[in-house]
């Protein structure tokens, strides 16, 4: 399940305090999530013993973060069964590789998003992921077309 | 650059690298990983011999059997499976494969002609409607979809799925496949794959019957698509029972109004190379008898072995004894059996003789037959010492 800013708010402080640099508490959840902040960046958290038990709540909640690549994308290798389906439906893959993994062959080129290793599915090069960076998109077409939902995004 | 010999689906474009398999699947990578462990040693009467030895005992008891039946097969290259083929003829010998109980007949219906057919080449370069009736490639034959079908771009298909290809799943359940099910494609769940037949039927009469909308829908996509595709597989062929007069009729009557092709979804790498031989040399595709000259139910392997029709077994790349029914099973331990095979198995534990032989890929090389019929070379990694080819040309030269 993905992790929704309601979610991450709810175990905040709530009392809009601004000390870690955004406007509202809600908004630095979004941004937790969107790993543009971090959990320390909420020092009233760390500070306060009052919010000891909301903290180690949030920690365990924000765990897959850790695990996620920086695009949010989660694979799970025990679900993969190496279809290829993602590797090969990825438009970034089919601009940047149309006789490889456009055409449904192995990668040609050498720094993939996801290639397919030991039979399972790999992250190579996350950076490239439409996801990622400033002009990001949602694109969800390796998730959509995973028969097993190996592939999930942290954001939905 | 090595082939994966895992399903009929034959990748070509496996790569190994630092000790690391790429592009296979999982079920392939397996084979490319595992290669090395579990390797069949010769042996009789379960004493490891040397394998001059192991050889000498197969021929002995080939040569006093009365009543061979020769099987297996589906995982060996056609120039081994030849020789097989010969052996058998010349013990006047029963031979089958997995086929009878697997595809066969839908192999046999396109060797005939009776339903029209084509390449995944082909397929990859002009199918719109992709049918996957009875079969969930995702589980057997996991990259079918990727590198054949729905999603490569190629040819006249340069869009991708969304905009260039048509999914049409058709299965008893919501299968791993039927969940890839999205925009511009269908599910139909059946409860009898005659009825969606009959619909599909009564829709091109121009009558609403059953699955009126799905069929019209699909039938309208097809005719804009002009090149279609079904791929059949043992879901249909256990749902119409043998009886495909219907379903001939209804690809039959879709080509008066569009192109649709169907190729056998999937099975054992070179199933399909077994079916041609014996096509080509009996018109029979499996369960065959050299004595009678004739194919029968009653010649399928389990039945030789269940009826006692045979008194000696020559099982070749196949493991029988870790899928026939335990009274079969009781009764095949009761026979003299002879196996060539490279791992250890099941059957190679109650096998009288084990000559151990070559994996196709890996230590032998030859050629297999995909599931479209395309024959594909394939290099080995490396040279076994004993391949199947070797050890078959050895039996048929010195058994009697
Ligand atoms: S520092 Fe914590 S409590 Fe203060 S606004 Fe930010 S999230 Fe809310
Ligand atoms: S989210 Fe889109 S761009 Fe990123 S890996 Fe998946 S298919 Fe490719
Ligand atoms: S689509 Fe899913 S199952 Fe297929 S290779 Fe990608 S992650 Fe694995
Ligand atoms: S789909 Fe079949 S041939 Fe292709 S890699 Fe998987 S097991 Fe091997």
């Amino acid at each position: 399940m993905p992790i929704t800013p309601m979610e991450v708010y709810k175990l905040l402080p709530k009392t809009n305090c601004k000390k870690c640099g955004e406007q509202t508490c809600m908004s630095f959840a979004f941004k937790l999530i969107n790993r543009e902040k971090k959990l320390e960046d909420c020092t009233p958290l760390f500070e306060e013993k009052k919010y000891a038990g909301q903290l180690e709540d949030l920690k365990r909640l924000l765990q897959p973060l850790e695990e996620a690549t920086e695009t949010g994308l989660i694979v799970d290798e025990e679900l993969c069964s190496g279809c290829g389906n993602c590797v090969v439906v990825c438009p970034v893959h089919a601009s940047e590789d149309p006789k490889g993994m456009g055409s449904g062959f192995g990668p040609t080129i050498d720094d993939p998003i996801l290639r397919i290793e030991d039979g399972v599915v790999k992250v190579i090069e996350m950076m490239k992921c439409r996801r990622y960076g400033k002009n990001r998109v949602l694109c969800v077409a390796c998730r959509e077309n995973c028969p097993s939902d190996a592939i999930r995004f942290l954001e939905g | 650059m090595p082939t994966c010999t895992g399903c009929s689906c034959l990748c070509p474009d496996i790569v190994i690298k630092d000790s690391k398999v790429f592009n296979a699947c999982r079920k392939g990578s397996a084979i490319f990983k595992h290669c090395k462990e579990n390797r069949a040693e010769p042996t009789i009467s379960g004493e490891k011999v040397d394998f001059g030895k192991a050889l000498e005992k197969a021929v002995e008891i080939i040569s006093s059997s009365e009543k061979l039946a020769v099987y297996g097969l589906d995982t060996i290259p056609l120039e081994a499976q030849e020789i097989a083929i010969k052996l058998a003829e010349k013990k006047k010998a029963y031979i089958d494969d997995s086929s009878a109980f697997c595809l066969g007949d839908f192999v046999e219906m396109v060797l005939k002609g009776i339903l029209p057919t084509t390449t995944l080449d082909e397929v990859k370069s002009n199918a719109y409607v992709i049918f996957y009736w009875g079969t969930d490639p995702y589980n057997s034959l996991s990259r079918h979809l990727s590198l054949y079908t729905y999603y490569p771009r190629a040819g006249k298909r340069q869009r991708g799925y969304e905009e260039d290809r048509y999914l049409v799943v058709v299965d008893v359940r919501k299968s791993h496949t039927a969940k890839l099910v999205k925009k511009n494609a269908k599910f139909i769940k059946v409860d009898s794959d005659e009825a969606l037949i009959e619909g599909f039927l009564s829709t091109m009469d121009g009558k609403a019957g059953k699955y009126y909308e799905e069929t019209g829908r699909i039938l309208k996509e097809m005719q804009r698509g002009g090149f279609n595709a079904i791929f059949g597989g043992l879901g249909l062929k256990y749902g119409l029972n043998g009886n495909y007069e219907k379903f001939v009729e209804m690809v039959k009557r879709m080509n008066e109004l569009t192109q649709v092709y169907f190729i056998p979804a999937g099975f054992h790498a070179n199933m399909r190379g077994f079916n041609e031989l014996m096509f080509e040399k009996t018109g029979f595709v499996n369960r065959y008898s050299f004595e009678s000259k004739k194919s029968s139910p009653e010649y399928e392997f389990s039945e030789l072995v269940r009826n006692d029709s045979v008194d000696t077994v020559l099982v070749i790349g196949s493991d029988p004894a870790n899928s026939l029914p335990f009274d079969v099973l009781q009764k095949l331990r009761e026979k003299r059996l002879v196996l060539v095979d490279p791992k250890k198995s099941l059957t190679s534990k109650i096998a009288e003789v084990v000559v151990p032989s070559a994996i196709t890929g890996i230590d032998q090389g030859g050629t297999m037959v995909r599931s479209d019929g395309v024959r594909i070379e394939i290099e080995p990694l490396w040279e076994a010492e004993w391949t199947d080819e070797a050890i078959l040309k050895e039996l048929l030269g010195e058994v009697k």
